[in-house]
């Protein structure tokens, strides 16, 4: 703090830090003063850095993806503790519960379309945004000291299996149709697991039926232990991304050279990157110091972070409003639905799981082993070592496409293709008993019932 | 023993003994999620009287059990998908077809299917395409002693030339 005050750029110093007599000075700082001083004192804003790179507030580099998964998960829990009030976790009136929260409640729908919808696109946004990480090579270290990107690659990881759990053990909720073929076949998957299977099934129905013991085990998932998973997730993601210097995109500018230094460079305890592990902070000689290059994150992070932020709002207020959120027939143990199918982001593991039983000679293993155990499995181990198995210069890190990651980036995108492609056939192609009929087909007249 | 040392050894006894507590305490109220009881439904089940089945085809679904009828000799198929355990659906054959099963004769009159993954069965049960890495079941099938009613035991299979004739 006394350094900040030594090097205040204007002379309107107040009595204390944090101490102005303008309101909301923190949001319309007119110095650049004030707003450094913004981020110190400001309890929301402490968690930016002083100073940003402009490469990095870009909006065609990193789309702001982070932003707003973050705005998402935020209207997510806003949104849920309404429902929480309003929902009742028992088989026999979950249902009617959801029913009510449809029809009967005053904007009951609208706030569950908010959840449902906001659980969506959340999904989306997060795929994206590891997506994108993974196309710049953004797990990869740059230039300052005490980065560990590796590790907030794989916290990245396991939000988004977290997030994907948060949205299954959210749609079982309802107890309709869905849920409980879901949790059928969720179940029996990890009942294919050998030797443990089946006890790894009875832990997660709390019995060996789907009944009251597996909704509430669900429940509880969903509203304490996987958001509190992911809340302490997220903390320690935002805060890997200040000790990692930003986004990778600003090692890259600060790779820069740098203009011409005359005399000694001046070191200081807060650097504008918040790299400095050890004594010697490494980014002071570079662009970094670039008046041209930086801009103060008050405002200029956070005007666009609040556009991002208030576009995500604005966008699924508007499918909030505008669409209806499903729920099909209630828990019927009697009737499979046909065709059953899970929601888009899991059809391409029902596709997988369709295709990968595997028959050598007489002896069988069960495609719910290889496409819902083994595959998943082997997903998740290669996303969460990848970036100790990329041996791409550093000098990738940061840029889209380049050329020294071109063959790891393409193999990426053709396997991401390839799951939006069966996601596709599921979603359009599979008809009664998962057969295959093109979009323009019509489906074959099937009783419902014997 | 100095000082430093009797610090260092009571820091590491402490924090052990600590660990253990914590760790303990954590395996037991992870325990007490494993259920020690299981409220199933019983798996014996009385289906009826033979002479209330039809020729033929009967589903009964909250057993998700098919029984079959040919004059007076019944077996029992269950409806669960060996795959990923949906019910399958079964659908009339246009001509029944003869067949020996496990060295019986055997008339297959309809043929199974799942609506979630797209399994197919023949009408002995036996996996004929799609994920289905086995026939479905065959369970036992006794008449009771007291009333006459068709016994259905789904907690026994049984091989595929099992008949009850009553």
């Amino acid at each position: 703090m006394r350094r900040l005050k030594r090097l205040s750029l204007t002379d309107s110093s107040p009595a204390a830090p944090g101490v102005h007599p303008q309101p909301l000075w923190s949001l319309r700082p007119t110095s650049d003063r004030q707003s450094g001083d913004a981020v110190v004192s400001n309890f929301i804003l402490h968690w930016f850095p002083a100073k940003v790179t402009k490469a990095s507030l870009d909006w065609n580099y990193s789309f702001w993806l982070g932003t707003v998964s973050a705005a998402l998960l935020l209207l997510l829990t806003v949104s849920g503790g309404p429902l929480l009030f309003l929902y009742v976790p028992s088989v026999e009136r979950a249902y009617a519960s959801i029913k009510d929260i449809e029809f009967a409640v005053t904007f009951g729908s609208w706030i569950r379309s908010v959840h449902r919808f906001g659980a969506h696109l959340m999904v989306a946004a997060v795929f994206l945004h590891l997506a994108r990480v993974f196309l710049t090579g953004a797990y990869k270290n740059g230039i300052g000291q005490g980065q560990r990107r590796e590790i907030n690659w794989v916290l990245g990881v396991f939000m988004l299996l977290v997030t994907l759990l948060l949205s299954f053990t959210g749609y079982l909720l309802p107890w309709d149709q869905l849920a409980f073929w879901a949790v059928t076949v969720g179940t029996n998957i990890a009942s294919s697991i050998p030797l443990v299977g089946p006890q790894v099934r009875e832990l997660l129905l709390g019995g060996r039926a789907i009944d009251q013991p597996t909704l509430i085990r669900f429940y509880v998932m969903h509203i304490i232990v996987l958001p509190g998973a992911l809340g302490a997730l997220f903390v320690y993601h935002m805060w890997r991304v200040r000790k990692d210097g930003g986004l990778a995109r600003a090692d890259r500018a600060a790779r820069l050279p740098a203009p011409a230094a005359s005399g000694p460079v001046p070191t200081k305890t807060y650097t504008l990157l918040g790299v400095a592990r050890g004594t010697s902070p490494a980014v002071t000689t570079t662009r970094l110091q670039d008046e041209e290059a930086t801009v103060n994150a008050v405002p200029d992070l956070t005007r666009r972070a609040a556009i991002v932020v208030l576009g995500t709002f604005a966008v699924l207020s508007a499918m909030a409003v505008l669409m209806r959120s499903p729920l099909e027939d209630p828990a019927n143990a009697l009737v499979t639905p046909n065709p059953a199918k899970a929601p888009w982001y899991f059809l391409w593991l029902q596709e997988i799981v369709t295709d990968t039983t595997v028959h050598i000679g007489s002896f069988t293993i069960n495609g719910a082993f290889i496409g819902g155990v083994v595959l998943p499995g082997l997903i998740v181990g290669l996303l969460t070592t990848w970036p100790w198995l990329d041996r791409s210069p550093r000098a990738a890190a940061g840029v889209w496409f380049p050329q020294s990651r071109r063959t790891q980036n393409i193999v990426f995108l053709l396997l991401t293709l390839f799951v939006i492609a069966l996601t596709l056939i599921g979603t359009f192609c599979r008809g009664p008993y998962w057969h295959f009929y093109w979009p323009w087909q019509g489906w074959p007249d099937i009783p419902t019932r014997l | 023993m100095t000082e430093k040392n009797r610090r260092e050894f009571l820091l590491r006894v402490g924090s052990t003994a600590g660990m253990c507590a914590i760790g303990y305490q954590g395996g037991a109220a992870l325990r007490s999620l494993v259920p020690n009881v299981s409220y199933d439904a019983p798996t014996t089940v009385k289906v009826g009287l033979p002479s209330e089945f039809p020729e033929g085809l009967k589903f009964l679904p909250d057993l998700r059990l098919f029984v079959f009828r040919e004059g007076n000799v019944f077996h029992a198929i269950s409806a669960v998908c060996t795959h990923l355990g949906c019910t399958v659906r079964a659908e009339a054959l246009p001509q029944p077809e003869a067949k020996t099963v496990d060295g019986k004769p055997l008339r297959l009159t309809h043929r199974f299917q799942c609506p979630c993954h797209g399994s197919r069965y023949a009408g002995d049960g036996s996996n004929v395409a799609g994920p289905a890495p086995q026939p479905l079941a065959w369970y036992h099938l006794s008449v009771a002693a007291d009333d006459g009613q068709l016994v259905a035991d789904l907690a026994q299979t049984v091989d595929h030339d099992f008949r009850l004739t009553v």
